[in-house]
């Protein structure tokens, strides 16, 4: 058992620091994890990347992981709780001003200029992911089949995600 | 673009985010597309600009998802919104980590969950890209603005320019184009 606070104090660090999000987490976790606190083996950081990816949240959810392992469930909530509270708070804060940013003219420009940016970082998300898991010809069915429902029916998009993956599970897909 | 006038509360908020949390398998643009599909298309809490917005601050600090989520709730509800939205949108992953890593220490083994995975990734590729089309019907109709897109995407998808990095030159643009136009002077 770890001290509850040096938990906390560890993965609140490690929330101010991790810009730009995902990626740059899996490197400075490992070196802290593995290396300095010794939270973790080597493979058990590796499985706990997959494990976290398991679940629909981010990759920091590898924080959770960490924090039961060397805490229980007492230390998995201060671990999550803790490094996600920086990006929070600014993100509140971001919020906060959002509407007086909105209504300086210059800034209102800026914002303009990032919309189509956006749209081209969506499809880019959507890029990278159909380059790693899109394989096979079932593979691109189903993306077919995802796109004719969620374009054109009413049928909730979750229903749709959870009804993929049951299907995925009932005809083992490997 | 005005205000919203009606008043969304804070169980609806908190049941919203959860669903999402609960649902949005793969993480990152995944939640993202499903805020765009439920708050901003289905439910109109948020305008397309808005949320776009929230999206392009999101990249700062820390993953995405979760921070869009928390600008959607203090869009609609002040600090409570946002933080009842964020820790609604963590819960589920939280009890699943859990549950997981239990079952992790004691066996030694990740359960498997991959060929669900392998199910569901396709879907979330449809439904962001649907999200995307819907984004880029309202925002990148124009030449220029398509042209913007297309570089953008290019600039993450192929030379792997991080996302902050794309949106300042944008916004940079935005300016500059303002200023070259005379901007009232």
């Amino acid at each position: 058992m770890v001290g509850i606070l040096k938990l906390c104090w560890v993965f609140l660090k490690i929330g101010v620091v991790f810009f730009g999000g995902g990626y740059v987490l899996i490197p400075l976790m490992h070196r802290i994890m593995v290396d300095q606190m010794h939270w973790l083996s080597p493979k058990e950081f590796l499985d706990g990347v997959a494990l976290s990816q398991l679940t629909p949240g981010p990759l920091a959810m590898l924080a959770t992981f960490t924090g039961y392992k060397a805490g229980g469930l007492l230390g998995a909530l201060a671990a999550t709780i803790c490094i996600f509270l920086p990006c929070t708070l600014l993100m509140l804060l971001i919020s906060s001003r959002y509407e007086r940013f909105r209504s300086v003219d210059a800034m209102s420009h800026f914002l303009d200029g990032i919309l189509p940016a956006v749209v081209g970082l969506v499809f880019a998300a959507a890029f990278n992911l159909g380059r790693t898991s899109l394989t096979n010809v079932r593979d691109f069915v189903l993306l077919g089949a995802g796109f004719v429902i969620l374009q054109f029916t009413a049928i909730a998009p979750m229903a749709v995600i959870l009804g993929a993956a049951v299907v995925g599970l009932l005809l083992h897909f490997s | 673009m005005g205000k919203q006038i009606q008043r969304v509360t804070l169980a609806e908020i908190a049941s919203t985010f959860f669903m999402i949390g609960a649902t949005g398998f793969g993480g990152g643009m995944a939640i993202v597309a499903l805020i765009e599909r439920r708050c901003v298309v289905e439910k109109k809490w948020i305008g397309h600009d808005e949320f776009m917005h929230g999206l392009a601050f999101s990249q700062i600090l820390g993953p995405f998802s979760l921070n869009s989520t928390t600008f959607v709730g203090y869009y609609l509800r002040g600090i409570l919104g946002g933080v009842v939205a964020s820790v609604s949108f963590i819960a589920p992953s939280f009890l699943l980590v859990c549950v997981l890593s239990s079952l992790y220490f004691r066996f030694h083994q990740i359960p498997e969950l991959k060929s669900a995975l392998l199910g569901s990734n396709p879907i979330i590729i449809a439904l962001i890209v649907v999200a995307g089309l819907g984004m880029a019907r309202k925002k990148a109709a124009g030449l220029e603005s398509a042209g913007i897109a297309a570089l953008a995407f290019a600039a993450s998808a192929l030379f792997g320019v991080s996302a902050l990095k794309v949106l300042v030159v944008a916004g940079c643009w935005g300016l500059c184009k303002w200023w070259r136009t005379g901007r009232g002077r």
